[in-house]
């Protein structure tokens, strides 16, 4: 399992290059000039000499091989530059807004598990049942509403109408409730679904039919063994979906007026603070590939014949 | 025992997760609570704003924001309606009679909010690190052509230029760069571009509290030099959606929502309808204008121009696309701007039949079973670029585009981002473009300068001129003049020109939108775009 580890590791290294040449070569390919958008954005009107300025400021009047270079060796120190709208080092904006970010990560994923395993498990294990039908029908929304107008629907029922939550904003958990179901809400109609198609393959195998014929209690076959085998695809999605759920967040971000970095990033889009840009992406990067180790390394403690096929192989 | 191995990485997985939400909760706690503004004090304003209200700094301009800047810090002019220009932190001033040197009388009982007093070093201080980056602040005319900056006594400033200007006056009302920042506010090296150590000015409001992307509370300065405002604190919270504003409104937990483009222009209409709120609409602060490149082919002859636009209903454009937040243009700048109230140009009036023959005269005709008008086998085909992010923009290009093809005129449009629109201009690479001027009190100076100045746009978009290098010459005329009858004689030809010629169309005027609870009174419009809202307002019991 150790050397297994090691090279998922060593993995991470090319593809964190391939991300950041793919980030450089993308944003380099955009017509749009940074200097440009930085005064854009004031609203003034720039002159040849204000542009230059900047441009050399930002290091722009280089060649791109340098560029690139450059940027990396600054990666490779975790230094991701100083951002050109706030001028302040992008490390510092990024590590002080992804709290916000990981709280309400951590939030919707927290609500997302508790519906939809025992949705998904009583779906499953009772098939057409009035909760089976239920569960197909919340899929059936959370899969077609987009976020944003489901965050909206939100605050105009629970917030502006019956005043349980407010619209916007941090501070309590109270803040936390709607933006994290808004954001947690197509990952329910996922996992439910997920887990429903899981528990009824599991169910034909032949380890039930044995455990009845030996006389086990229903309830201890379906909670004890057919939940556990079933779970495990829906662990795997889980983790890819932690990078998703940090990506996604974005929308649910402005909407909900959190601080997150998902709203900062979607500003250094418009402005062409590319310093950010490269920094989110890697970030995104890094998350993905972590949360998918970690998620493969939990599925072996759950499934040891997934660490002992891989013995096989050595 | 295979059970237990089930249960333990699922449940241990749950509790760390529930301690690190727990955890995380923990550390946002300290945050105040907001909810609304009755409960605390009745005394305080809650405002939204689509942005983090930046680091106040101001002598730059991003993350900054205008409205926050200009509540804690002032300037030595103010700007007011109808252009008139105020002393402010300058009690009065005297322009020496070639126009270059002007002296300011500083007021003498100005303090900044940390107590120091406002005097001529500090006024010193703040131009010479304005003066730093030159470069950087070289769209504003007057500070490239500073020669020098002096101390005359405690209280007199001098400022010379290199040659007259006289805009000077005018442009010390912007909000960014040149505002005072007192001594505490510099960094060590004095390079305000860098940063600055805290928010130190002379106006109403101080910065009391703040928070990223979060909110901004600004307290009255009970020490302020002038009336001291009677609402005691403006809560600025950082509220990104414009729908997510409308529903924070609409519950009660904002007050006042103000701006250009801040609501929808459906919101602003449901809002107002339900009578539950005040709603306000600002005099003109810019004109939304349509340029055509007369680089271009098709567009060259003047009289294609004038055809496009009788042929089109320019009221009825604006009134359905803007729902009565614009009003229709007559004039490429609004009137209500200093030397603007007398421009020699003919109105356009909607006339369908002159248009087509106008196009007819100009060789263009529609050739039989084609909707499309033709001349030496071309087809008139034009291409409107409009900035997709603004739905105003997007839907008067649409309704161009049938109105125009009624006249037998292909209209195409093109949504590009805010840049690129800026960009495409600048580099002649447009035949149709929107453009707004900048208002005031920026204009109309700013405005012919941008027209005269090569690399913006509008000097090569109106190259098909006869009289441009005319045009040019009053231009370049205009803000060396000291004569006051000529320099009114000036802008009335220039203005005249520019339009007259059919180039730049005036489609209607931009205004501000205000709406508020109603237990907020004394709202005015600010003069000056960029200024703050909140002078005079005033929460009644």
């Amino acid at each position: 399992m150790g050397t297994y580890v090691l090279k998922r590791i060593i993995t991470i290294v090319p593809i964190f290059l391939i991300a950041t040449l793919v980030t450089f070569g993308m944003i380099n390919l955009s017509p749009v000039d940074p200097a440009e958008a930085y005064f854009a954005t004031a609203h003034i009107q720039a002159t040849d000499e204000m542009l230059e300025q900047k441009r050399h400021e930002f290091g722009l009047d280089q060649p791109l091989l340098i560029q690139y270079v450059n940027t990396l060796i600054k990666i490779c120190q975790f230094d991701f530059g100083i951002s050109y709208v706030t001028n302040k080092p992008v490390w510092e904006e990024i590590t002080s807004r992804l709290p916000a970010t990981i709280q309400l990560t951590i939030g919707s994923l927290l609500i997302a598990i508790l519906v939809s395993v025992p949705l998904g498990f009583l779906a499953g294990i009772k098939k057409n049942s009035g909760m089976d039908h239920f569960s197909r029908f919340l899929s059936f929304i959370g899969a077609s509403i987009p976020s944003f107008w489901l965050g909206y629907l939100f605050i105009f029922f629970f917030s502006v109408k019956l005043d349980l939550f407010p619209v916007e904003g941090t501070g309590t958990w109270k803040h936390l409730i709607l933006p994290s179901v808004t954001l947690a809400f197509p990952l329910i109609a996922l996992y439910t679904r997920l887990l429903r198609a899981s528990v009824l393959e599991n169910l034909q195998e032949s380890y039930v039919l044995f455990a009845r014929t030996r006389g086990f209690h229903e309830k201890m076959i379906m909670g004890k063994h057919v939940l556990r085998m079933a779970i495990s695809p829906m662990i795997t999605g889980l983790g890819m979906n932690i990078g998703n759920l940090l990506t996604g967040a974005i929308i649910v971000e402005a909407v909900f007026s959190w601080p997150g970095f998902g709203r900062y990033f979607i500003d250094a889009i418009f402005n062409r603070d590319v310093p950010v840009i490269q920094a989110y992406v890697l970030l995104a990067a890094g998350v993905f590939l972590i949360s998918n180790l970690i998620v493969d390394l939990v599925q072996m403690y759950i499934d040891p014949r997934i660490s002992r096929k891989g013995r096989q192989y050595q | 025992m295979s059970n237990r191995k089930t249960k333990k990485p699922v449940l241990m997985m749950s509790v760390i997760i529930l301690i690190l939400s727990i955890a995380l909760l923990g550390c946002s706690n300290d945050s105040v609570e907001n909810e609304g503004t009755k409960g605390e004090d009745g005394n305080v304003i809650t405002f939204a704003w689509p942005r983090d209200i930046g680091e106040l700094n101001p002598h730059m301009y991003n993350p900054s924001q205008l409205f926050s800047t200009s509540m804690v810090y002032e300037p030595l002019v103010s700007y007011g309606d109808g252009g008139e220009l105020k002393p402010h932190l300058a009690e009065s001033w005297d322009i020496s009679a070639d126009g270059k040197e002007y002296l300011f009388h500083l007021r003498q009982d100005v303090k900044f909010s940390d107590g120091t007093s406002f005097n001529a070093e500090i006024v010193k201080k703040n131009f010479d690190a304005i003066l730093n980056n030159v470069d950087l602040h070289s769209w504003l005319g007057f500070i490239s052509k500073i020669a020098q900056t002096e101390v005359v006594d405690e209280h007199t400033f001098k400022l010379t230029l290199t040659e007259p200007y006289y805009p000077t006056i005018q442009e010390l009302a912007v909000v960014r760069p040149v505002r005072f920042l007192g001594e505490a506010g510099f960094p060590e090296d004095g390079d305000t571009s860098k940063g600055v150590e805290k928010p130190v000015g002379t106006g109403p409001w101080v910065l009391k509290e703040y928070k990223v992307d979060e909110y901004a509370i600004f307290i009255r300065n009970e020490n302020y030099w002038g009336e001291v405002p009677s609402v005691e604190q403006i809560k600025v919270k950082v509220v990104p959606d414009a729908e997510t504003r409308v529903l924070a409104f609409e519950k009660g937990d904002l007050d006042l929502l103000y701006g250009e483009g801040v609501i929808s222009i459906d919101s602003f209409n449901q809002l107002e309808s339900t009578g539950s709120y005040e709603t306000s609409i600002s005099e003109p602060v810019a004109t939304r204008q349509l340029v055509m490149n007369t680089n271009k082919e098709q567009l060259s002859d003047e009289r294609v121009r004038q055809a496009l636009h009788y042929g089109f209903n320019k009221e009825a454009l604006v009134e359905g696309v803007t729902s009565g937040l614009e009003e229709k243009a007559d004039y490429i700048l609004p009137t209500n701007l200093s030397y603007t109230s007398e421009v020699a140009a003919t109105k356009v009036d909607y006339d369908v039949e002159k248009a087509m023959q106008l196009l007819d005269e100009a060789g263009w005709k529609l050739p039989k079973g084609k909707t499309v008008r033709e001349k030496d086998g071309k087809p008139l085909e034009i291409e409107l670029m409009y900035n997709s992010a603004e739905s105003i923009q997007k839907t008067m290009a649409e309704t161009l585009q049938s109105e125009w093809a009624g006249l037998g005129v292909k209209l195409n449009i093109a949504g590009v981002e805010l840049t690129t629109q800026v960009e495409r201009f600048k580099a002649n690479e447009f035949e149709m473009n929107f453009f707004s001027n900048y208002g005031a009190p920026y204009d109309p100076h700013s405005f012919v300068n941008v027209v005269a100045t090569k690399g913006f746009g509008f000097n090569e978009a109106i190259s098909a001129y006869p009289n441009k290098e005319e045009i040019l010459n009053k231009i370049a005329q205009v803000t060396k003049t000291t004569d006051e009858t000529e320099r009114q004689q000036l802008y009335t030809e220039i203005l005249g020109s520019l339009q007259e010629q059919g180039a730049i169309v005036p489609i209607s005027y931009i205004k501000k939108i205000a709406i508020y609870q109603k237990d907020v009174a004394d709202f005015t419009f600010p003069a000056n775009r960029d200024e703050h809202p909140f002078t005079g307002i005033s929460v009644k019991e």
